[in-house]
């Protein structure tokens, strides 16, 4: 495929493209920095990502919000998707809130909140 | 007769009603919560037995949640493999939490108990629920459910080490979520169905359009459940988690949480996706020798270990991955043997961990090489432990050898006899690690404090006892667990 | 033959097991008890064997199916003529040896473990012997494997413990391999009981390995080399009765499963037709000369003892190896007579190492002088071991090589020859040191030894009697048994 098709392809899909990328970016934030928010941060951007995808899937071009009008027969956009990512977001926001628990908690304990620090406070082995 | 139908319902909403309720009890009297959970989780496993006997007796059902019928509304379809994990987790987990009633007051603050309760009741909801439902999201409802509460049970004891191994484990399992939930999306994307059995008739068409990205799909399912079923080598979490956890906490994370992913990817691989896709990608491949390395290495790692609850997660590390060999191995036998370790190992690893738990309640010794002599000492734990290592081992009538006859028998049958020189290979390993400690119990002399135990409560020997017992029943006579494995394999294959 | 005919394997099995717990829980009251109830559990067993004998001679063949573990797999008992004999001879060692260790084990510690580990111990080698199947041979022979493991290590010093270690390893190792060629036989053949056809009816890698893998499981415990090394360090360090145990009948197990494994799960044409008897034959000869030349540079008593069981287990694997009649009448007929003369040299080695407290060969100077009756025991075994005529030793060694010869392998007679040989170098000097040597001692004054309590005298007499017996009178029990059960074997008909 020639550079203008991949492009325009990339237009039509860009949504999924955009998500993907946070995606990465989410996922790489997880697991290479050090800072435990930070982490927490990426774990948030990985799921908004993934929130956009699901919203992304379900939108139809030419739809309509999805508010039924008796009688009348118009394009809706899909409903189900954003009610998933309702969910998803709650689960994100849950696991967020006991994370940032977690680490109130570790820095009472260690006295730092990166990650490399702890480990060597520890004296723990990786792997 | 209207509350038998719901049964399948109640046995996991049950639990999570009460687990809300556990810290009102808590605050009212400090004995009701104890009993409360205790009854709420004999309920479940009451309502497991029931379901797997109309299984055998009828052949598998769904439910319809609400009575809206699928593809609109959550279906739970209770079918062999559903309700061997829902017993399997609802039994252990009773064993498990009488076990805990005594311990727990020992290792947590003293305020806490009613909140582990509640974290311990959701967990097992979440965990019957998965192995019940029939519909993606809700699966992954019940994964993220279980990934709040298996972390809770870990950070609840409050030493700076636990913490940080939950934050770790919370980190990573939040990682596995979200390529759960990304590869719902890119499947939802290409089927437009939530519930297995629509997604599973309308992926074969879906492959011939799209095939780019189920394969995505799958492979962040592989990924996302591996991290969270501790498969080499995305099991990086496992051993600071559960070796210091509770004990309790340790024996259900190892014995029970880890394998209901596998039991979750079973499904998704054999009954969601066609079987045309296994002969394209080299998915089974690939977690053959994920498998294999997680056998080998887990093995390796938890000989060289001196904390007897880190060898005991390191030697969890290995026997997942004979959970995983059994899927991957495509054959009935293996897949027999495979799901019937994943009973086995639960009752086994259980059994360990809760007499690791009564050795450090006693003595508050740790380390292996402190606790020689504890054999004579305290004879009760150290032949659970005893029992567990030959069961580990495989030394015949004991349940761990059944599951590695169905295992080699399958491996050979599929004509991969490679991956039986692997299995009896760690049996050799396992006897390395496990058999030292054994002899180190009863045949040298006990010093220090080993020498004077603290008594153990009834509450804390009768779970080991029976668990022992079950280990041996489960060798002698494997029968009775194993019509069910059985045909839970044939349906898998679609035999 | 009744329903309690039937029974009877069950009951030789089942009744030691039982009276373990018995005796476990007796011990805490009463020593006495303790031994009473030992000895008595051995003498019963052994009878109940004997009760076996005018069915066995008629030949008819006692089976019984305990339960079923899986579809195909299950615990039955088969007793037929060479199960028979085994069961026989072991029964009656084990019984001596009780006898005798009570008055040897009297002043050591560990009592309360070593009586019921005794006990259990015989019930797996029954079990063993009567075994119906592979699997119940394969859950008995760990069984066994693993509670000897205790007489082993019974004196928990740093060797014993070493020692143990190592056994355990190894037996461990054997154990993955019986499993890895039991479940191929079952994959091959559909099931692995031992009454009815060769099971395995063609040659195929998946059958070679099979037949390596019963190799490395049943000959590690035969004492086959490579795999004999955990051996010399086992069986020196327990305690004399176990020893006699160790070295008279557990090694006979790994014989008895080879046997088994060669003539009924591969069956003897199909074993000529392949060809692979020349590795366990290449095997058997390394180990008849390896044990027979190192023995001779042991100075320690068991040690040199232990290795010499070594080299004699490579007589029995070679005579398994030859598969014509006299060549394994000659080999099962070994088979009895190396467990009695083992058990005698053991328990004579015992009471010495008990009276004098020394085990180097080199202090053993003009005992047979002080102790002349176990001496004589000592030498009595010491010689039908080296394979003098009238003992048993000879009639074993020279039915062999008439076997050799009928298979034309005259090699093998000099090997024999050879290796006797060898044997006579490292027994000898034994012998007559004790007896014409100066005693040595640290100030060279005559320190009185007394001669062994009865109770230790007697089976060792017995015993040493029987290997002269069993070369001498016309009516040989062991050599009928022996005859019987080659032909038994080699009629192939199941």
């Amino acid at each position: 495929m020639t550079i203008i098709e991949i492009l325009l392809r990339l237009h039509q899909n860009s949504y999924y493209f955009f998500a993907i990328i946070l995606f990465i970016i989410g996922f790489h934030t997880m697991l290479t920095h050090n800072n435990l928010i930070k982490k927490i941060i990426g774990m948030n951007i990985m799921d908004t990502a993934i929130f956009l995808f699901f919203v992304a899937i379900g939108y139809i071009r030419g739809g309509r919000a999805p508010i039924l009008e008796p009688g009348a027969d118009h394009l809706y956009v899909n409903p189900l998707p954003s009610a998933l990512i309702l969910t998803g977001i709650v689960v994100a926001v849950s696991i967020t809130a006991y994370a940032l628990s977690l680490i109130v908690k570790i820095y009472q304990h260690y006295g730092t909140i990166d990650a490399e620090e702890i480990m060597r406070l520890r004296g723990g082995e990786t792997l | 007769m209207s509350a038998a139908t719901h049964l399948p319902a109640l046995v996991i909403v049950v639990p999570l009603f009460f687990a809300y309720l556990m810290p009102l009890f808590a605050r009212w009297r400090e004995g009701w919560s104890t009993v409360t959970a205790l009854g709420v989780l004999a309920f479940s496993f009451a309502g497991s037995l029931v379901m797997a006997w109309q299984v055998m007796a009828y052949g598998p059902f769904s439910y319809q949640m609400g009575n809206w019928p699928p593809p609109w509304g959550i279906e739970l379809y209770i079918d062999y493999l559903a309700v061997f994990a829902a017993l399997t987790m609802t039994g252990v987990g009773l064993i498990i939490l009488v076990y805990a009633s005594k311990d727990l007051p020992h290792e947590l603050k003293p305020h806490l108990l009613g909140w582990y309760y509640t974290l311990y009741l959701l967990l097992m909801a979440s965990m019957v629920g998965m192995a019940l439902t029939n519909d993606i999201f809700n699966l992954f409802v019940f994964v993220e459910i279980c990934a709040i509460a298996a972390c809770g049970i870990i950070s609840i004891k409050g030493s700076g080490e636990c913490l940080e191994a939950a934050f770790k484990y919370l980190v990573l399992s939040a990682l596995g979520s979200g390529c759960l939930l990304l590869a719902i999306a890119l499947i939802y994307m290409v089927t437009g169905h939530l519930n297995f059995t629509f997604i599973a008739q309308a992926l074969p068409e879906a492959m011939r359009l799209y095939p780019n990205n189920i394969l995505a799909a799958l492979a962040l399912l592989l990924v996302g459940i591996g991290v969270k079923a501790a498969l080499f080598p995305l099991h990086v979490w496992l051993p600071d988690a559960h070796s210091s956890a509770p004990s309790p906490s340790s024996a259900v994370l190892s014995g029970l949480v880890i394998k209901i992913y596998a039991v979750a990817l079973l499904r998704l691989l054999y009954q969601v996706f066609p079987a045309s896709l296994f002969e394209v990608t080299p998915v089974m491949t690939i977690l053959l020798w994920m498998s294999t390395l997680a056998i080998v290495v887990g093995s390796m790692f938890a000989i060289v270990q001196e904390d007897i609850k880190k060898m005991l997660a390191y030697s969890s590390v290995a026997q997942i991955g004979y959970v995983f060999l059994g899927f991957a191995l495509l054959d009935v036998s293996a897949l027999m043997g495979g799901i019937l370790h994943i009973f086995n190992h639960a009752m086994m690893k259980a059994m360990l961990f809760l007499a690791a738990g009564a050795f450090i309640y006693s003595t508050g010794v740790r380390k292996l090489s402190d606790l020689v002599g504890i054999g004579r000492t305290m004879p009760i734990p150290t032949i659970a432990f005893t029992i567990g290592a030959m069961a580990m081992v495989g030394i015949p009538l004991t349940n761990g050898f059944i599951s590695k006859w169905y295992l080699v028998l399958g491996a050979i049958h599929g004509e991969q006899p490679f991956f039986a020189g692997v299995i009896l290979l760690s049996s050799l390993l396992n006897g390395i690690y496990y058999l030292p400690i054994v002899v180190n119990a009863f045949f040298s002399e006990p010093h220090g404090a080993v020498a004077e135990p603290k008594r153990l409560p009834p509450q804390m020997q009768v779970p080991l006892a029976v668990l022992g017992f079950a280990c041996l029943l489960f060798g002698v006579a494997p029968s009775l667990i194993m019509g069910l494995v059985s045909r839970a394999s044939q349906a898998l294959f679609g035999l | 033959m009744g329903m309690a005919t039937s029974f009877l394997p069950v009951w030789i099995v089942m009744f030691p097991m039982v009276m373990t717990l018995v005796i476990f829980y007796v011990e805490h009251h009463s020593e006495k008890m303790r031994n009473a109830l030992a000895v008595a559990t051995s003498v019963v067993t052994f009878l109940s064997v004997l009760v076996l004998y005018p069915y066995i001679m008629a030949g008819s063949i006692i089976e019984y199916n305990m339960f079923q573990l899986l579809p195909n797999l299950g615990i039955s008992f088969r007793v037929d003529i060479l199960g028979f004999s085994l069961a026989l001879l072991s029964s009656f060692v084990w019984m001596l040896v009780t006898i005798y260790s009570i008055d040897y084990m009297c002043k050591e510690h560990g009592c309360n473990r070593y009586y019921p580990v005794l006990i259990f111990t015989l019930a797996s080698c029954m079990g063993i012997f009567m075994a119906g199947d592979l699997f119940t041979l394969f859950v008995f022979f760990e069984l066994m494997s693993l509670i000897s493991y205790v007489l082993v290590v019974h004196e928990e010093s740093v060797e014993a413990l070493r020692a143990g270690y190592k056994y355990l390893i190894m037996t461990i190792i054997g154990g993955l391999a019986l499993f890895f060629g039991i479940i191929i036989t079952f994959e091959l053949a559909g099931s692995v009981s031992l009454g009815g056809p060769a099971l395995i009816t063609e040659t195929s890698s998946l059958a070679f390995f099979a037949f390596i893998s019963f190799l490395i499981g049943f000959g590690m415990k035969a004492g086959m080399f490579p795999l004999h090394v955990w051996l010399p360090d086992a069986h020196p360090v327990a305690p004399s009765p176990a020893s006699a145990l160790l070295s008279g009948i557990m090694l006979k197990t790994g014989a008895y499963g080879l046997l088994r494994v060669i003539f009924h799960v591969f069956g003897l044409e199909l074993m000529q037709q392949s060809g692979w008897m020349v590795i366990l034959a290449a095997v058997a000869i390394i180990t008849i000369l390896l044990g027979s030349a190192v023995a001779i540079t042991q100075d320690d008593l068991k040690r040199r003892l232990a290795y010499s069981s070594v080299g004699q287990m490579g007589y029995i694997l070679l005579g398994m190896s030859i598969m014509t009649e006299r060549a394994l009448i000659g080999d099962i007929f070994h088979i009895f007579s190396h467990a009695l003369m083992k058990s005698t040299l053991f328990l004579a080695a015992g009471a010495i190492i008990l009276k004098t407290g020394k085990r180097s060969i080199r202090e053993l100077g003009g005992i047979g002088r002080q102790m002349p009756f176990t001496m004589t025991g000592f030498t009595l075994a010491a010689l039908a071991m080296i394979g003098i005529p009238p003992f048993n030793g000879f009639l074993s060694k020279w039915t062999l090589s008439l076997g050799a010869l009928d298979a034309g392998l005259p090699f093998y007679v000099l090997l024999l020859l050879f290796s006797s040989l060898l044997s006579g170098l490292y027994y000898l000097p034994i012998i007559i040191a004790a007896f014409f040597g100066p005693e040595l001692g640290a100030e060279h004054e005559y320190v009185k030894i007394n001669e062994a309590p009865y109770k230790m005298l007697i089976p060792i007499a017995i015993l040493a009697v029987t290997s002269l017996l069993f070369g001498l009178l016309p009516i040989n029990l062991p050599f009928d048994l022996s005859r019987m059960a080659a032909k038994y074997l080699l009629k192939g008909d199941f």
